[in-house]
């Protein structure tokens, strides 16, 4: 208001209650320093787990030395000293204490970058470092690292390792859970009906069969896997052998220039984004949760945009304005102010043990007493989620009906349209954008939410997605995995906390901006809506 | 409605598929609308209807009465887990059963007592199915009556019954007929223990036995003692029982007084006598409830108290403290039978049925049924029970009370646990074993939320009514277009990641800096008050080169300077205020740096008395604040804009300066909105689940120390509901905890509602 009186600040006495306005200035700075600093900090952790960094070998006061990437600087208010959170890596059957250390400077005596050193990202134990020395293939080769050729035959044998540990995944997840699925079928077959139990078991046997050979196949490919060997040495000198089969990544992180390093870091967390994760969910990819969290808020959508605005037309149209839908209306929005959790032990008692056990009874008494559609799953959790959000969707579409101006309607109506052909054809197409903002906000509210979901059916690793190639196709009564519990379970429940935050980090990032995407949107939607109404108006 | 005059052209007639749409769709919304709304106020009524059987009493209904002993004198009866086929001793070489159902006759299973003895004394362990026995020759012994369900061609169940002796002990003076027995098997210890008569005068005596435990099995029992307690008695002894403990022997005497002798030490010790109910009072009856730590005691007028083990504030041993007093019998207890599955006894006097609860002193269910009760007994489901009457009939009844331990008084009130010093709130709702009692109060889980809500409410209003009032008031409108999006945006991050954030990053940095955090908080403000002092006196022409509505800019670098500095005081103020002392007051030194410690973390336990945790109200406060700010900005934003411009307008004109406006003007009008944003941004604090399961300690505390955790409702249900089996007295306790947080929240929403609406009352008005 200020700037419309320019005497009040111009004026020679200083006006009044200066001092206070530079006090209310700080909430706002406070504010704004609050939410920038926090999606800074999230970009930037999120965004270092990516970029390959170097790798130091510290040279220690007490002898020898430590290869790692130094991942946290900061001092320790103890000894007033700095000291380095050193990432080493290296963890292996016989050693699986942390990948993690913390070195006192003090105790450092010097550091070099050493070129040769190799950085590999395993399917087990995580990451390692190391100087490669030989490899040693199956077909008898053997390459020192200093003949030419080392390097592209050990991308060739890390090809053919991925193309054989695909064989034994397809066998495992897929043609063996296809076989342990009709041996369940038929149990459950022989427990309704004992009498047939002899002229199935013929059928069971050769399943099992079927099963014993497929398994055969597996093990026989993962002991391939097991026959290249690269033979590293650790920086101690201690020398080890690593199967190729086991590497999924590797590069010399010394010699990489700024795009080599760029295109090493898109290609990691384009895996993040497309692989399943490893290591108790502490290393690998993030797609089965990126996946969960997909179907779960697209079912979740489909379920409450009709009904939120069918609930809507009605209030805002058809229903008689009096006190009782005021009353409702209030009431529907304060819905959306109750806590989440609410939902979630709503959405356990009636979807999950009072409607899902009854399904099981009526239709899947067979596999009785374990559960279909008696335990949490991604159909309950969707509609958990569309209760939830319903006051969000309704508001929201009220709003846009509201605003649709009067005008418009009596026009409709003098046309001659009945009133239903009124709101489809009139009152709808306009106040859509209004619609499509509130299905905006819900689907955020939903893809962000936890608590609930850990009630009705998110789990820390689903052996399967729910929607697949097997039939039917969609498996609404499946358990599933979703970013925000991800965050939850591996930031907390993991047994190396260290060695999980980076994964925690880049989950949070993928969440933040999805959420943060989405809520723009519907801003940026909302802006729009309002200026065509005020162009509408009259 | 069409017009049907017949000189309306058809042209202009709406088609009867057009009116048959909107008809069907007129019928569809409404219905479909209404039904919407209806189910989404089904969840309330859901939820409570989940939560209310817990606030019911129990169910009891007579089923059938048989003749059961006729004509016989029973010493002890029993019933099996399915209440089908009962039976009763009467003290010979026989067990008679009687089907309950009467489809078969009664039948008897013999049993041999080792020499022909005569038995002159029984109880029964129901828990063990075992009846204990004592003859008329002075020895102890046992009996098991046990039930096996068989499966027949049909699948229908027939139970078969058996009976298989056990060991007899000689107990006492050899001869000396045993008036009435106890005793208790704890596994490897094992108590019996017997009034025995011995020359016209009542004896207590006591075999222990103990059985050695190996990996191989369990070993041969051996007899540890045999033990005459007579001398240790007050008086002439009257009743005995024996804890499954098997460590002890309880005893009245004739004094009123009960005798608490223990045996687990080297030779019999009497730790404790007291009198229950006062000089001149007789005791009715002891009896032990359910975990055999709390004895049900009457008078000889029916007055009934319990008193429980436990460690006295100042003791070392577990003596019986009186712990509750339940309502009246009408006279002495004249029969015990206790649950096995959790702490509900049924006893009465006489003609009178009452079935209690020991942990919630509540009369579960009372009844005057129309003859005299000689015994009870419950089933292990508890899910019947039966009473002998005096003419040897049986009558039983169904029993259904699936919460006993639910109430008022359970959720709210301060309840004596076993075990526990003092009456207090607590929850504790699983443990390992089976005799525990759930501790159910809601009050430390309301404490914690509360407390969660008012640390973050702390840190959150300021911050958030401060920018509502810079943005709504000075902030220049172009910039406002770009801010209020911005912290929005802080709204919808979600409550996981910041709980995340707060965990695994705000926390371990707080933890060592907590000084710093406390003199950043202050020096902020400090400087912004400093600052705007200074700037007020500086000349016109210096403060005109900041454009009005700019301030927060300018201030961005200052702050973050002033904050770096005061971040770095922070260790200089904990050297001088944090010395740890060790318990003679000289300061500690570290012997590694051999420097005097000065930490916060050590010092605040010592200088207060309260525990200092990493994951603390402070880190909640700090991080629920976060998801707070957004809530409150927004909506009081939103008053403080809506101030008609016209008033603004008028009190500039006349020549009150931008914060007089605000101040006389805007914030008077606003209030209300404003208070209202306040509401609503504690209805989200007091909901927030995940920033407090990730942040705090989940400890179910009731202080409002900073530097504790705590446990919310919300955190609980989060944590609990998962592995509460459905249906439960858990299961619904954590939807009281539900309804709790429904009501609550919809509660202050309403309010905030209302008071909007009075704003809005107030700008049409002006």
């Amino acid at each position: 208001m200020a700037k419309d009186h320019p005497i009040l600040t111009y004026s020679v006495k200083p006006p009044k209650g200066e001092a206070q306005v530079w006090l209310t200035a700080m909430g706002l700075a406070i504010g704004i320093v609050m939410v920038v600093g926090l999606l800074g900090l999230i970009l930037k952790r999120g965004t270092d787990v990516f970029w390959p960094k170097r790798v130091v070998e510290i040279q220690l006061k007490e002898g020898g030395s430590l290869l790692g990437e130094i991942v946290l600087r900061q001092k320790n208010l103890k000894t007033g000293r700095e000291e380095w959170l050193v990432h080493s890596g290296n963890k292996s059957k016989d050693d699986p204490g942390s990948a993690y250390r913390y070195v006192d400077t003090g105790e450092v005596t010097g550091t070099t970058e050493p070129a040769g050193v190799m950085k590999a990202k395993r399917m087990e134990y995580g990451d390692a470092l190391f100087y490669p020395v030989n490899l040693t293939a199956r077909d008898g080769a053997s390459l020192r690292v200093s003949d030419a050729g080392f390097n592209e035959k050990l991308k060739a044998l890390m090809k053919t390792g991925e193309s054989e540990r695909r064989q034994v995944e397809k066998l495992e997840k897929v043609e063996i859970g296809r076989i342990n699925q009709k041996i369940q079928d038929l149990d459950n077959k022989i427990k309704v009906n004992p009498a047939s139990a002899e002229s199935l078991t013929a059928e069971k046997a050769s399943l099992q069969a079927e099963y014993e050979k497929l398994a055969a196949q597996a093990r026989g490919l993962h002991e391939a896997l097991g026959k290249d060997i690269l033979r590293c040495r650790l920086v101690g000198g201690e020398e080890r052998d690593q199967a190729i089969g086991e590497l999924i990544r590797i590069y010399e992180p010394n010699k990489l220039g700024f795009w080599s390093r760029l295109r090493t870091a898109i290609s990691q967390f384009w895996d993040f984004l497309s692989e399943d994760p490893r290591e108790a969910n502490t290393e690998g990819g993030i797609f089965p949760a990126i996946f969960g969290t997909f179907v779960m808020t697209i079912l979740m959508s489909a379920v409450v945009t009709p009904l939120g605005v069918i609930a809507a037309i009605y209030l805002r149209e058809y229903a008689r304005q009096g006190l009782l839908v005021q009353v409702v209306r209030i009431s529907v929005n304060n819905l959306a102010g109750v806590p989440s959790i609410v939902f979630g032990v709503f959405g356990l008692g009636f979807f999950v043990y009072t409607i899902g056990s009854h399904v099981d009874e009526w239709f899947f008494s067979d596999a009785l007493p374990t559960p279909t559609f008696g335990t949490g799953g991604i159909l309950w959790a969707s509609l958990t989620l569309a209760l939830l959000t319903l006051p969000v969707v309704i508001v929201a579409t009220e709003e846009a009906l509201a605003a649709v101006p009067r005008g418009v309607r009596e026009a409709a109506l003098a046309c001659g349209a009945s009133k239903w052909q009124t709101i489809q054809r009139v009152v709808l197409p306009a106040s859509a954008p209004g619609v499509l903002t509130g299905v905006i906000l819900a689907m955020a509210r939903g893809a962000g939410e936890v608590a609930p979901l850990m009630l009705v059916g998110v789990v820390k690793l689903a052996p399967a997605l729910p929607l697949d190639t097997q039939a039917p196709f969609i498996h609404a009564e499946r358990k599933f995995m979703h970013l925000g519990f991800h965050i939850f379970d591996v930031g907390f429940q993991s047994p190396d906390s260290l060695a999980a935050q980076p994964m925690v980090y880049a989950t949070t990032l993928l969440l933040i901006t999805l959420v943060v995407i989405m809520n723009l949107a519907a801003i940026l939607l909302r802006n729009k809506l309002r200026k065509k109404y005020a162009a509408g108006t009259f | 409605m069409p017009p049907t005059s017949p000189d309306v052209p058809g042209r202009f007639l709406v088609s009867k598929g057009i009116l048959r749409i909107d008809r069907f769709m007129t019928a569809a919304i409404r219905l479909g609308g209404l039904g919407i709304i209806i189910a989404v106020f089904g969840i309330f009524v859901f939820i409570v209807s989940q939560v209310l059987p817990l606030f019911r009493g129990a169910k009891v209904e007579e089923t059938s009465a048989i003749p059961f002993a006729a004509g016989k004198a029973p010493l002890v009866f029993g019933i099996d887990e399915w209440a089908e086929l009962p039976f009763y001793y009467e003290g010979g070489s026989e067990v008679t059963f009687v089907d309950a159902t009467g489809a078969k006759p009664p039948q008897t299973l013999p049993l041999t007592l080792p020499g022909g003895a005569q038995v002159t004394a029984a109880s029964y362990i129901s828990a063990d199915q075992l009846v204990v026995v004592g003859t008329a020759d002075g020895q102890v012994g046992t009996f098991t009556v046990s039930y096996d369900a068989e499966f027949g061609d049909s699948g229908k169940r027939s139970i078969v019954p058996s009976v298989t002796i056990g060991e007899f002990y000689p107990v006492g003076t050899s001869g000396g007929s045993i008036r009435s027995v106890g005793y208790g098997d704890s596994g490897d210890s094992k108590v019996a223990a017997a009034v025995q008569e011995s020359g016209g005068k009542l004896e207590v005596h006591a075999v222990l036995l103990r059985q050695k435990r190996s990996l191989m099995g369990s070993g041969k029992l051996t007899k540890e003692g045999a033990y005459d307690l007579t001398p240790l008695l007050t008086g002439a002894p009257l009743q005995l029982r024996v804890p499954r403990t098997g460590d002890s022997v309880l005893v009245t005497t004739a004094e009123g007084v009960v005798d608490y002798i223990f045996l687990g030490g080297d030779a019999p010790e009497k730790r404790q006598e007291f009198k229950p109910f006062g000089e001149g009072r007789k005791i009715g009856s002891i009896d032990l409830v359910f975990g055999d730590v709390s004895l049900v005691l009457t008078d000889d007028l029916g007055e009934m108290s319990i008193f429980s083990l436990l460690v006295p504030e100042g003791g070392e041993q577990r003596v019986f403290v009186k712990t509750k007093t339940l309502p009246n019998l009408a006279g002495p207890a004249s029969f015990f039978a206790r649950s096995q599955r959790n702490k509900l006894f049924l006893t009465g006097s006489g003609a009178q049925v009452s079935l209690r609860h020991s942990t919630t002193e509540q009369v579960r269910w009372e009844k005057t049924v129309g003859f005299e009760v000689k015994g009870a007994v419950i089933d292990a489901k508890c899910a019947s029970f039966a009473l002998l009457d005096s003419d040897g009939n049986l009558h039983r009844y169904s029993l259904d009370d699936p919460h006993p331990e639910a109430g008022w008084k359970a959720y709210f009130g301060k309840v004596w646990y076993e075990g526990a010093t003092k009456p207090d709130y607590t929850w504790q709702s699983t443990s390992g074993t089976d005799d525990f009692e759930p501790k159910l109060s809601l009050r430390p889980l309301i404490h914690g939320t509360l407390k969660g809500t008012f640390w973050a409410l702390f840190f959150a209003v300021p911050i958030a009514l401060l920018a509502a009032v810079y943005t709504a008031q000075f902030l220049r409108v172009e910039v406002k277009r770009v801010v209020k999006p911005m912290m929005e945006i802080m709204a919808s991050l979600p409550s996981v990641v910041l709980g995340f954030l707060a965990a695994l990053w705000l926390a371990p940095i707080i933890e060592s800096r907590v000084p710093s955090v406390f003199l950043t908080f202050a020096g902020v403000p400090l400087t912004a008050a400093v600052v705007g002092v200074a700037w007020s006196r500086l000349p016109a022409q210096h403060r005109a080169r900041l454009r009005p509505g700019m301030e927060w800019v300018a201030f961005i670098p200052i702050m973050l300077v002033a904050a770096w500095i005061f971040w770095s005081l922070g260790p200089v103020l904990e050297s001088w205020i944090c010395v740890v002392r060790d318990a003679s007051g000289n300061p500690v030194t570290d012997p590694a740096t051999g420097r005097t410690v000065m930490d916060f973390r050590a010092w605040w336990p010592q200088a207060t008395g309260t525990p200092f945790e990493q994951r603390n109200s402070l880190v909640v406060g700090i991080m629920m604040g976060f998801a707070v700010i957004p809530v409150i900005f927004t909506i009081a934003e939103d008053a403080l804009s809506n101030v008609p411009a016209s008033l603004t307008a008028a009190s500039a004109a006349l020549g009150a300066s931008r914060w007089q406006t605000l101040r006389k003007v805007v914030l008077p009008i606003a209030s209300s909105g404003i208070f209202s944003a306040l509401m609503i941004g504690l209805g989200r604090a007091v909901g927030e689940t995940m920033i407090v399961v990730m942040a705090t300690g989940n400890t179910p505390v009731m202080d409002w120390n900073l530097f504790n955790g705590m446990r919310t409702l919300s955190a609980n249900i989060a944590t609990e509901l998962p592995e509460a089996p459905v249906h439960s007295t858990l299961y619904r306790t954590l939807f009281l905890g539900a309804l709790v947080l429904f009501a609550l929240t919809f509660l202050l929403n309403t309010a905030a509602e209302l008071l909007r609406h009075r704003l809005r009352e107030k700008y049409k008005l002006v």
